[in-house]
């Protein structure tokens, strides 16, 4: 069963910037999709559109029988609390807790002035262990490495009980072996909770060892789609231009 | 290519216009010298002539300080492509001359003057003791004075910084308009020194620590519009778009995301404000802003250098105290 169905989006910045050319994507329940492209090939903007973050200027998109493009601020929040989103910048609000920073992926079923109850703290520090950061709750964000920051987030995520997480770039400011460690979480994810996951990367290595399909943007358009053991030097080669070259990270 | 060659354009004029510049200001310090040495008096007419022929040089000139902002160093004679670097010895040399006459700059004077001043450092180092605690509770005036203008200077100056923050008004035409109204008046307001504020308010609600107050709040207020919403056109928009994305409401998302980034900058700008404000609560006092620089005033006018002393001791101590004390806390916000 699909979970998203994107038909005809398009997006224009300007006159003159066309970012996402009449794409056309269906995402299966529990896949594990990796979108692939050169920087500014429109893999943040699809991967906003589907939670408009960024106003698509056309198209439909469909979430689990939700029309994404014309909801309503209402409806638009209830859609973004089953969507968690991962950023390469991870994105957290630095001068609290990281306690409170997990806790505010339940935001949405919070008044403002409501208080944080019993149930939700566990449930935070549940999570919290699942990244195995049980020990740094109550410290601040910013004395956190880059790594921990974002297994922080991926624990904001869980908090959301998602059933779709979007990650941009997650291990792009990572190092390589931190990377790996990150994008296994994301993977226990995938295959324990059967959350479905889409995640843009710029590591193939990365992109076979977890992806279970992997579409190729290029100028805003799908450029290839398929799986991710079927993009050879000539794929390769369309998708990041002739002079490309694969770089291996391990 | 249309916006390179409109930028190129554009600097070439504005390279012409200091050139120009240059050349009056160089005609003006010679006039200025020979109308001081020679007792000639030089019509601006002539100046303008002077300033003409020697811009018409400039012209002709490989490099000069206007063209060395657009153009790269070109391999003529030595001595010309280097030529503004002459010019702006020249320039130097000239402002120190005609400085040093106008401002009447006199060292013997210095040296050997301090005969005058024996009866102030006397008065000075034996402070009054009699006035000390009627100058104390001056002093506590003064300092709640400053406190009371900051104070009363947040909640406009937090209501205002967000109509002042670029990043939140520029989306729409009526934003962009409160938004340049808003830093223009705190611009304006801000440029009008504490002490003319004070002569005014004292006219207004006569004189005492009400006028002081009104003086500096005024002045806080643009102070901290200007200092705020820099901090918020400055705040990360990650975490912004993190909770958003999370399904939060708008409320929610000031809450979470905005709040949390510019409390601390704000509380470190609001009592470094307070540190200002007790600084220029004494200077306010002078023109009839009450507190503990009313008394120093009265007591310079009657020559009781006694007096002067304790309060000059008494305003060096809070000073001290309240620049520790603000630093230290100011640290604190800002590494949390």
């Amino acid at each position: 069963m699909s979970i998203i169905e994107i038909k005809k989006l398009n997006k224009f910045y300007d006159e003159s910037t066309h970012a996402l050319k009449d794409i056309d994507l269906e995402i299966k329940e529990g896949e594990f999709l990796i979108l692939l492209g050169l920087s500014g090939s429109g893999k943040s903007t699809l991967l906003r559109c589907l939670n408009r973050l960024i106003e698509p200027t056309d198209g439909e998109i469909n979430f689990l029988g939700n029309d994404v493009v014309r909801a309503n601020s209402t409806s638009l929040r209830s859609i973004r609390s089953d969507i968690a989103m991962i950023f390469q910048q991870f994105n957290l609000v630095k001068n609290i807790t990281v306690l409170t920073n997990v806790l505010t992926g339940n935001l949405s079923k919070h008044s403002l002035f409501s208080r944080w109850t019993k149930e939700e703290k566990d449930l935070a520090l549940a999570n919290l262990k699942r990244v195995g950061l049980q020990d740094f709750a109550y410290r601040k964000v910013r004395n956190l490495s880059g790594g921990q920051q974002q297994r922080v987030a991926i624990a904001r995520a869980l908090m959301q009980k998602p059933k779709l997480i979007l990650a941009d770039e997650p291990v792009a400011s990572l190092d390589p072996a931190t990377a790996d460690s990150v994008m296994n979480y994301l993977g226990t994810l995938n295959k324990e909770d059967g959350i479905t996951v889409v995640c843009s990367l710029h590591f193939l290595s990365l992109a076979r060892k977890y992806g279970s399909r992997v579409v190729a943007l290029k100028d805003g358009k799908v450029k290839f789609s398929g799986s991710p053991n079927d993009i050879d030097d000539k794929k390769f080669k369309e998708i990041y231009g002739e002079d490309a070259e694969e770089v291996e990270i391990r | 290519m249309l916006n390179i060659k409109k930028l190129f354009t554009k600097q070439k004029f504005i390279a012409n216009i200091i050139d120009y510049s240059i050349a009056l200001y160089i005609g003006a310090t010679l006039a200025f010298l020979l109308n001081y040495w020679l007792e000639m008096t030089i019509n601006p007419t002539i100046v303008f002539a002077e300033a003409t022929l020697l811009y018409a040089i400039f012209i002709a000139l490989p490099n000069t300080p206007g063209k060395s902002l657009y153009k790269e160093r070109e391999n003529h004679v030595k001595f010309l492509s280097q030529f503004y670097h002459y010019v702006y010895a020249l320039l130097i040399s000239l402002t120190i001359i005609v400085g040093w006459i106008m401002v009447e700059i006199e060292p013997l004077e210095f040296l050997t003057g301090m005969q005058g001043t024996r009866n102030i450092v006397r008065g000075i180092f034996h402070p009054d003791q009699d006035i000390f605690w009627k100058m104390v509770s001056e002093l506590v005036k003064t300092i709640y004075l400053a406190l009371m203008a900051t104070v009363l200077a947040v909640p406009i100056a937090f209501f205002l910084s967000f109509l002042a923050a670029s990043n939140l008004m520029n989306r729409t035409l009526i934003g962009k308009a409160v938004y340049a109204i808003i830093r223009t008046i705190s611009t304006v307001i801000r440029s009008i020194e504490a002490i003319v504020w004070a002569i005014i308010f004292a006219v207004w609600v006569g004189i005492g620590p009400f006028a002081g107050m009104l003086a500096l709040m005024v002045h806080s207020i643009a102070a901290l519009v200007k200092l705020y919403s820099e901090q918020i056109e400055n705040i990360d928009q990650g975490p912004i778009e993190a909770i958003t994305s999370t399904g939060a409401s708008t409320l929610q998302i000031w809450k979470y995301a905005v709040i949390p980034q510019i409390i601390n900058p704000f509380l470190a700008f609001t009592i470094y404000r307070w540190d200002i404000n007790v600084r220029m609560a004494t200077i306010v006092g002078f023109v009839g802003g009450g507190g503990i620089g009313l008394q120093l005033f009265q007591k310079q006018q009657m020559t009781d250098w006694n007096g002067v002393g304790t309060i000059v001791w008494l305003i060096a101590l809070a000073v001290w105290i309240m620049d520790m004390v603000s630093a230290e806390i100011r640290k604190k916000l800002l590494s949390n």
